[in-house]
């Protein structure tokens, strides 16, 4: 217990310290103190988190307490392996973004760039420290100053690039603003419920009170949860913020904010469903599956038809995101119906995706912030021929691109198998809609993984392969060692958890037999009670007899690899000659030749027409005589099919509604006025009846 | 569907029964390097990719060609099979006196080949250029730019012919 209090105090102080040096520190060395400070509070939330998912906290155990000047205002911090997985993720994470920004933030003469400010680093500070206060708040109170916390230091830090990018920004923050403030109150509203139920505003108080809540109450807790996290997390339709705000965030922001922040939402999901409702509600399962489902496939989709990098990369953190919330789903469902191993299966498959998701998407932000910052696009259409220009960033894009196409040793391979044996095996229980659930839902998972793999090789071969498409991209150069060192944090844990899962597997069984109603809130958890066991450095599940050995897969690689090589050097006949690529024997081959990100994706773009709604022009230009074709112009636009649908004509109506209200203000001082008497009168009559 | 299987069965097989088999190593006449080079495999154990290049022809050729490829005469059932790429050929299939414009795209073709790679200059235009001997466009014959393995005289060559010099480097 003292250790946790003892990392909480260590955590407050380096929070504390990063903040004061991004304001105190001069311009020359702000990134350098502020990134190591930041990257050092990181460090101790994942260690605090590691704690915790250890078990070495005892459960429902108080770490810190601060009574408030109102009731239900009382801020409490408590640890358990579940906020210790997220402590991790989100440490993870932040420390490898502030190591790479300590360099991004500067430019090549050392002076700050406009992601190096004093705001900007400040604000990511608190970003960080919000983000962790959600994590270990034991209270309504706490959790929800942290979520602002956290959502007004990632609005501050979505607009450091306002000067450049002028309108692409105010419109991602104007959205980003709208949507998060619209989620808190659907948060801040579920919250309201539930302590009023309760009359307590601890998190512990919550879940005993929630036994005894009526259908009516955990239905509207339900619906409000759902709204305001699914709408943090990027659950398809309340999605539409994540493509415009991730893309024009810094680089390192992104990382934090797709690999940590959008998994607080995911989090939220988890404390308020199956900790504190229970386990009782499979029509919140199966709405949590079907969402899950419905973003996995939108998200994956707008992916692989993307062209912008960065967009391709934040359509991709909503897939995951829906990946994690089938298995959410999956849990509740098996869970309800009385299959407690396997929904802890699920649910552990459900956490280790957040970890896995976290890691791999952190470093594939970061080295596109990389591209990004030598080349000056984002445009996959103009990138290209990198590999040979940078290979350090090429090599861990590749890694990152690995992992998230959930190829087998990288570890989104691990995870998805995990949800993939649940989902296979899940039907045995109760229901004939769990029957016809789980094989749609092993059918959506089949497609997206597919999908995923489609638009990680275009990510990777179109950005990175063959040769440069633009200017820009020629002029590339490797980037600076910070940012390398970064990024490698990343990779070196993708290949521990792709390689060893079972070093983090006990932990996340921890968390989720809580979730799935294994055991009673507060007993220690039982050995023999654990679902998925480590067997060595990879995994067995106990009920259905299943293993994975990624150590083993990596090991028969090297040597089958090694041993050809051996083979070939010894007996081969080695002869190297140069050529050139075969161009139909006429002139040399020219970039323009290559194939393009958008024509790589143009056959899944059509099979998937009527889901994507491409905006398309085409505009013929005849010369005076009929027939003879001066100019074909044409342009096509993929927007957000959803903020088109749905988003777009509900705000035309309201700007129509407000255009029609400005008739109430017409600028006679007169007719004010006249309101105020006439309020008045309202207010007397009102009173006196 | 019905109709085609009625025709199908109305007019039976149209190729021709194959002829004796010529000898493998060519009936050249008297080309450059008689035979074929040191590391072709006698042979080449059935089957050859043969990528064909028209250096500048009067497509006489390439109609005597498809049709050693039609149903009549059929080369693939002796292993020989068109493929649009050098980069896949063992063989390089030259119709035409060699034009100044496609004298670079033939040596390119030829280098793009994999080793080992036969060349087999097709008709009188590719032999000693035919008729065109001496045109102001014309470069020279195929054995000026590219080492040729085997001739196939002829203006054009009937397809038989065709045939029988696949024949005789696949060996079948």
């Amino acid at each position: 217990m003292s250790t946790v209090r003892m990392l909480l105090a260590l955590l407050c102080l380096a929070a504390s310290a990063a903040g004061v040096a991004g304001v105190a520190v001069p311009a020359r060395h702000r990134s350098l103190a502020a990134g190591t400070l930041v990257a050092v509070q990181g460090g101790l939330g994942a260690v605090l988190g590691a704690v915790a998912l250890a078990g070495a906290t005892a459960p429902d155990a108080v770490a810190w307490a601060w009574r408030g000047p109102l009731p239900h205002l009382d801020l409490v911090a408590r640890v358990d392996p579940l906020s210790g997985l997220f402590l991790l993720v989100i440490g993870v994470v932040s420390a490898a973004a502030a190591v790479y920004g300590t360099a991004y933030t500067r430019q090549p003469d050392g002076s700050p760039a406009a992601s190096g400010s004093r705001t900007t680093w400040t604000a990511f500070a608190a970003f960080v420290a919000g983000m962790q206060l959600v994590a270990v708040a034991g209270s309504a109170a706490a959790f929800l100053l942290g979520w602002e916390v956290m959502a007004v230091a990632s609005l501050v830090l979505v607009l450091t690039e306002h000067r450049e990018h002028r309108v692409a920004v105010t419109g991602a923050g104007l959205w980003y603003a709208g949507m998060t403030q619209l989620g808190f109150l659907a948060v801040l509203g579920a919250f309201a419920v539930l302590v009023a139920h309760a009359g307590a505003g601890d998190l512990v108080a919550l879940r005993e009170a929630a036994a005894t809540a009526e259908p009516g109450v955990r239905v509207l807790v339900g619906a409000l949860a759902l709204v305001g996290f699914g709408s943090k997390a990027g659950v398809v339709p309340l999605h539409v913020w994540l493509p415009r705000a991730h893309p024009e965030a810094p680089s390192h922001v992104s990382a934090v904010m797709s690999g940590a922040m959008v998994k607080l939402g995911v989090y939220g999901l988890l404390r308020i469903g199956p900790d504190i409702a229970g386990t009782g509600s499979r029509a919140w399962g199966l709405a949590l599956l079907g969402a899950g489902a419905a973003s996995a496939l939108y998200g994956i989709l707008q992916a692989v038809v993307a062209t912008d990098l960065k967009r391709l990369l934040a359509y991709s953190t909503t897939e995951n995101v829906g990946l994690v919330l089938i298995g959410v789903g999956a849990g509740q469902v098996l869970a309800s119906g009385g299959r407690h191993d396997l929904a802890a299966v699920a649910y552990v498959a459900a956490l280790l995706h957040t970890l896995n998701h976290a890691t791999f998407k952190g470093l594939l932000f970061l080295a596109a912030g990389s591209v990004l910052r030598a080349t000056g696009l984002r445009d996959l259409n103009r990138l290209g021929g990198l590999a040979s220009r940078m290979p350090w960033t090429a090599a861990l894009f590749g890694i990152g691109a690995l992992a998230a196409a959930a190829l087998p040793l990288g570890n989104g391979f691990v995870s998805e198998w995990l949800l993939l044996q649940v989902l296979v095996h899940g039907q045995g229980a109760d229901g004939v809609t769990t029957a016809l659930v789980m094989p749609a839902a092993v059918a959506v998972l089949a497609l997206t993984a597919g999908l995923a793999v489609a638009a990680f090789v275009k990510a990777f071969g179109i950005g990175f392969l063959a040769r440069a498409r633009d200017v820009g991209a020629e002029r590339a150069v490797e980037a600076p060692v910070a940012m390398r060192a970064g990024m490698g944090l990343l990779a070196a844990s993708i290949a521990v958890l792709a390689v060893a899962p079972s070093v983090v597997v006990p932990g996340l069984d921890r968390a989720a037999a809580l979730l799935a109603g294994q055991l009673a809130a507060g007993e220690p958890a039982a050995g023999d009670a654990l679902a998925a066991r480590p067997l060595g450095a990879g995994l067995e599940l106990a009920g259905i007899g299943a293993r994975l050995q990624p150590l083993l897969v990596l090991v028969l690689l090297v040597a089958v690899a090694g041993g050809v090589a051996a083979a070939a050097r010894r007996w081969g006949r080695p002869r190297r000659t140069g050529a050139l690529p075969w161009g139909c024997g006429g002139q040399r081959l020219s970039p323009r030749m290559e194939y393009t990100a958008t024509s790589f994706a143009e056959p899944l773009q059509r099979v998937f027409a009527e889901v994507l709604r491409p905006e398309q022009d085409l505009a013929v230009i005849e010369t005076p005589a009929p027939y003879l074709i001066e100019q074909v112009r044409f342009r096509q636009r993929m927007g957000d099919a959803v903020e088109r649908v749905a988003y777009r004509p509900a705000l035309d109506r309201l700007l129509a509604l407000a255009e029609r209200a400005r008739r109430l203000a017409p600028g006679s001082v007169h007719t004010y006025v006249g309101y105020a008497f006439a309020a008045l009168l309202l207010v007397l009559v009102g009173v006196s009846l | 569907m019905l109709r085609l299987a009625r025709r199908l069965r109305r007019v039976g097989r149209l190729t021709e029964p194959a002829p004796p088999r010529p000898p493998a190593g060519g009936p050249g006449a008297g080309g450059p390097r008689e035979g074929l080079p040191e590391g072709l495999p006698e042979g080449l154990h059935g089957s050859v990719q043969v990528r064909h290049v028209d250096a500048g022809s009067c497509n006489g050729c390439e109609i005597e060609i498809a049709a050693a490829f039609g149903p009549v005469y059929d080369a693939e059932q002796y292993g020989a099979r068109l493929v649009a790429s050098p980069r896949h050929a063992d063989l390089i299939l030259v119709t035409g006196a060699v034009t100044r414009n496609m004298a670079e795209p033939l040596r390119q073709t030829h280098a793009a080949a994999p080793r080992p790679v036969a060349v087999v200059a097709l008709g009188d235009c590719a032999r000693d250029c035919g008729v065109f001997a001496g045109g102001y466009g014309v470069e020279g014959r195929v054995a000026d730019i590219v080492p040729v393995d085997l001739e196939v005289p002829g203006c054009p060559p009937r397809p038989e012919a065709i045939v029988a010099a696949l024949r005789s480097v696949t060996g079948r």
